[in-house]
């Protein structure tokens, strides 16, 4: 228990713990810790900080703490940003199973790829069909996998490069030319995840798949079935 | 269903990159700065520390430690690379003398406590500097300061309380 007794010693603590008393007063001081356990806690927890205070150059105590430079935020939002975007594409790549690389090199052939995964592993799901936007602007990445089901088309979008907030609208082209409304997401800035659509339209009429975002259409044709095919195509259609 | 469905930990988006940044990029730096001892190095090691630290962001678990310790931790690692990138360098140190951790310890405790010092109320940090680091006799210090030397002597022990409060939000584990 602390005593107005002890409240006197304490305020030694601290001089003690930097070993600053006098003799007289150590020895006086010490008599009392003997017999004082919340002053010895006290003693023993003051003097752990103080073990700490030769390492200090007290040059730098001075000193005001240095700080970052302004830009260094910036800088290190910019690398991140652009291993998110590398990241992205390589995950995309593993499972869109084609090279991108090959897409960006090509943009200016106009050609798309398209792969028709056969299924595997599905365990009796039905196949999904990956579609790249090709001939795309700087920057923009769009892809799409369609999976075809009793209601319809299930649609999974991926969206990247164009401004965060963006509404994207999408549709498939069915084979009587029509286009069939997929649904709608905004695109923001940094979310890794790809938007769930569905459409009525059943994969099999489906002959092309379309965006629309920020005021511009993109467009890529769907296979009707097969395994790889490539696929000359003018992929942007005038606005509607 | 989602391929990648939102992770549940903290720190993989960019506002928790931003809001580390704001709460522990000053103490990174302060640190990195003074443990290799050069402000461009040090913004390269807290840079890595916060582009290391958004790469395992998954493996953040605020349950085991907060982000400030674990953004330490990372440090430790960028620091301890920089200085092994930088002792590879010909015609120092033959025969490839390891960094070890036992610097790194030490000039991370001693920036905590230089940290500790500046963050202390002006009072106490002027009595303890005066005193300690200076080597002064009390009554000098108290006739400097116009105040009788028990207010030293008190203002000495409720200033290593208050390093010692520091000490404990910035995480120093004795």
């Amino acid at each position: 228990m602390t005593t107005d007794n002890c409240r006197e010693w304490r305020a030694s603590l601290g001089a003690y713990a930097l070993g600053q008393l006098s003799e007289d007063e150590r020895v006086a001081l010490e008599a009392h810790l003997e017999g004082c356990p919340e002053c010895r806690a006290e003693a023993e927890s003051l003097r752990s900080v103080a073990r700490l205070m030769p390492l200090a150059d007290p040059a730098r105590i001075v000193e005001p703490a240095p700080r970052p430079p302004a830009e260094l935020r910036e800088r290190i939002e910019t690398v991140i940003g652009a291993e998110r975007t590398t990241e992205r594409k390589r995950r995309r790549r593993q499972r869109f199973g084609f090279a991108f690389g090959g897409v960006a090199a090509a943009a200016a052939a106009a050609v798309l790829a398209i792969v028709v995964f056969s299924g595997g592993g599905g365990g009796g799901r039905a196949p999904e069909q990956q579609v790249a936007f090709g001939h795309l602007p700087q920057g923009i990445q769009i892809e799409a996998s369609l999976r075809p089901h009793a209601f319809g088309t299930e649609i999974k979008m991926y969206v990247s490069g164009v401004r965060s907030g963006t509404l994207c609208r999408v549709f498939l082209r069915g084979a009587d030319g029509r286009r069939y409304p997929a649904g709608s997401f905004r695109y923001r800035w940094g979310d890794d995840t790809e938007a769930v659509l569905s459409s009525a339209l059943d994969l099999s009429r489906a002959r092309a798949i379309g965006i629309r975002a920020g005021g511009r259409t993109f467009v890529a044709p769907v296979s009707r079935g097969g395994t790889t095919a490539s696929v000359s195509q003018l992929n942007q259609e005038d606005p509607t | 269903m989602l391929r990648n469905p939102v992770r549940m930990t903290t720190f993989t988006g960019d506002r928790d990159v931003r809001e580390a940044y704001a709460a522990h990029s000053g103490e990174l730096y302060g640190f990195a700065t003074r443990s290799l001892g050069d402000a461009g190095l040090a913004e390269e090691a807290v840079q890595e520390t916060f582009v290391r630290a958004w790469r395992a962001g998954e493996r953040f678990d605020p349950e085991i430690g907060s982000l400030r310790t674990w953004l330490f931790a990372i440090l430790r690692n960028v620091v301890i690379d920089l200085g092994r990138a930088r002792a590879v360098r010909p015609g120092v140190a033959e025969g490839g003398i390891e960094p070890t951790v036992e610097p790194f310890e030490e000039a991370l405790s001693a920036w905590q406590i230089e940290e500790a010092m500046r963050r202390i109320g002006d009072d106490h940090r002027r009595v303890i500097f005066e005193t300690y680091y200076r080597g002064r006799p009390y009554a000098e210090v108290a006739e400097e300061l116009g105040v009788p030397e028990g207010t030293v002597k008190s203002r000495v022990y409720y200033g290593l309380r208050a390093l010692r409060v520091v000490l404990e939000e910035m995480g120093y584990d004795d």
